[in-house]
């Protein structure tokens, strides 16, 4: 914990929590909560007037919600329908994380705890959905398969997806962080130099390529890839 | 326990686990209850509904075409089956109407006949009637005759000449019709 480097701001702290001390909660949670509310909020408004003839806001929002649907159908399987809200809650949450640095805020996916917390959460559901489906004994024996020697190279294969799915998501939106705090502490030093402004002026026009491709391109793909990994492990783990 | 935002300059570690991960279990839970319960159960469903009731009202479209098709061939050939009867009843009467014409005319005729048969019998009757009639006035006007020329002067000679020369008229003479 300090003043500098690039990890999350503390907000606030709750402090002398008996048993356990203080609690610092960074922006990335404040920022999470900020979006839970937004989409709470949007939800609420775009469900609460539905006509049977789609128009405006209502067709977007069936849109998306038909696209995260098949594309749970298309993925899982049919059976597997009753999954979509999981797939659409990583898909929005992800994705509106990962585009909220063009409004200022730090993305809560630039924190390892958030993209670690949602990707052992896929974890966990895939060991438990997988033992339902294949029963304790099927399971396990996946794990010896194709040979029973394998089974060491098995398991660390299994706990290594986590780790990737939760690490890709963090190091990319962590990266397009970083390099764009740089670049806009490089351009005001430049002006500062160059012109001896005090007012960043560089700081305009140009960082916004790089916050196309940080924030919304590869944003956008690691929501995609974090989901479409998440339903192909559960999905493997369920046949 | 006390909220502090004192430290709020304060950055924690860049790769640190910590608290947040708690929070952001606890917010992932949160936000898929949110999404589930406000946004994918009642957008699905309202879909679905109407994917069943556009389903159900074309299927309902194609029973009434189906009907209506059945409906039209049945008028069809009740149609041309009733243009068939009309043009046998037409037909037919016009048949029985030549039959009767034909009866009328012939019934007409042979009354026609018997009225002129009758006509002619009854002419013949009169005719001998009046004969007779004549007859019976002739011989009476005779006989008045007679007896004026005997109130006269009659000797026997005469009188028996008188009467043998009218009966042998009267025998030698043919009535003409």
């Amino acid at each position: 914990m300090g003043s500098e480097g690039f990890g999350p701001r503390i907000a606030f702290t709750i402090q002398n929590i008996p048993g356990i001390g203080d609690i610092p909660v960074s922006e990335t949670v404040t920022v999470t909560w900020l979006i839970i509310a937004v989409l709470f909020v949007f939800s609420i408004i775009v469900t609460r007037n539905m006509k049977k003839e789609p128009k405006g806001l209502q067709l977007v929002v069936e849109q998306l919600v038909s696209t995260i649907n098949n594309l749970t159908k298309q993925n899982m399987g049919e059976r597997n329908y009753a999954w979509a809200p999981y797939v659409g809650t990583l898909l929005l949450f992800i994705g509106i994380s990962n585009i909220i640095g063009l409004l200022g805020f730090r993305p809560p996916t630039a924190d390892l705890n958030t993209t670690m917390c949602l990707s052992i959460t896929t974890f966990v559901l895939t060991q438990v959905f997988g033992v339902k489906s294949k029963g304790l004994g099927g399971y396990t024996k996946g794990f010896l398969q194709p040979m029973p020697f394998l089974l060491p190279l098995n398991i660390v294969g299994e706990l290594a997806n986590p780790i990737s799915l939760g690490f890709r998501l963090f190091g990319n939106i962590s990266a397009g962080v970083i390099i764009m705090s740089l670049l806009y502490g490089a351009l005001g030093s430049f002006t500062e130099m160059l012109f001896g402004l005090t007012v960043p002026l560089l700081q305009a026009g140009i960082p916004a390529v790089l916050h196309i491709y940080f924030d919304l391109f590869a944003g956008l793909l690691q929501s995609f890839i974090f989901t479409m990994l998440t339903m192909v492990f559960i999905s493997g783990a369920m046949e | 326990m006390s909220i502090d935002i004192v430290n709020s300059s304060l950055r924690l570690g860049l790769v640190s686990p910590d608290w947040t991960f708690v929070f952001q279990l606890i917010n992932t839970l949160i936000l898929y209850l949110i999404l589930r319960k406000f946004l994918f159960g009642p957008v699905t469903a309202f879909m679905e509904k109407r994917e069943n009731e556009i389903k159900n009202q074309i299927q309902a479209a194609k029973n009434l075409d189906l009907e209506a098709q059945q409906l039209k061939a049945d008028y069809e050939a009740k149609l041309i089956h009733a243009d068939d009867e009309g043009k046998d009843i037409v037909k037919k009467y016009t048949q029985r109407a030549e039959n009767r014409a034909f009866e009328i005319v012939k019934a007409a005729e042979t009354e026609v006949d018997t009225m002129k048969l009758n006509a002619h019998r009854e002419l013949e009757r009169e005719r001998v009637k009046a004969v007779n009639e004549l007859k019976g006035q002739i011989s009476e006007l005779t006989i008045l005759a007679a007896s004026k020329v005997v109130e006269k002067d009659l000797n026997e000679a005469d009188h028996k000449e008188l009467i043998n020369k009218f009966i042998s008229e009267v025998g030698e003479t043919q009535w003409q019709n």
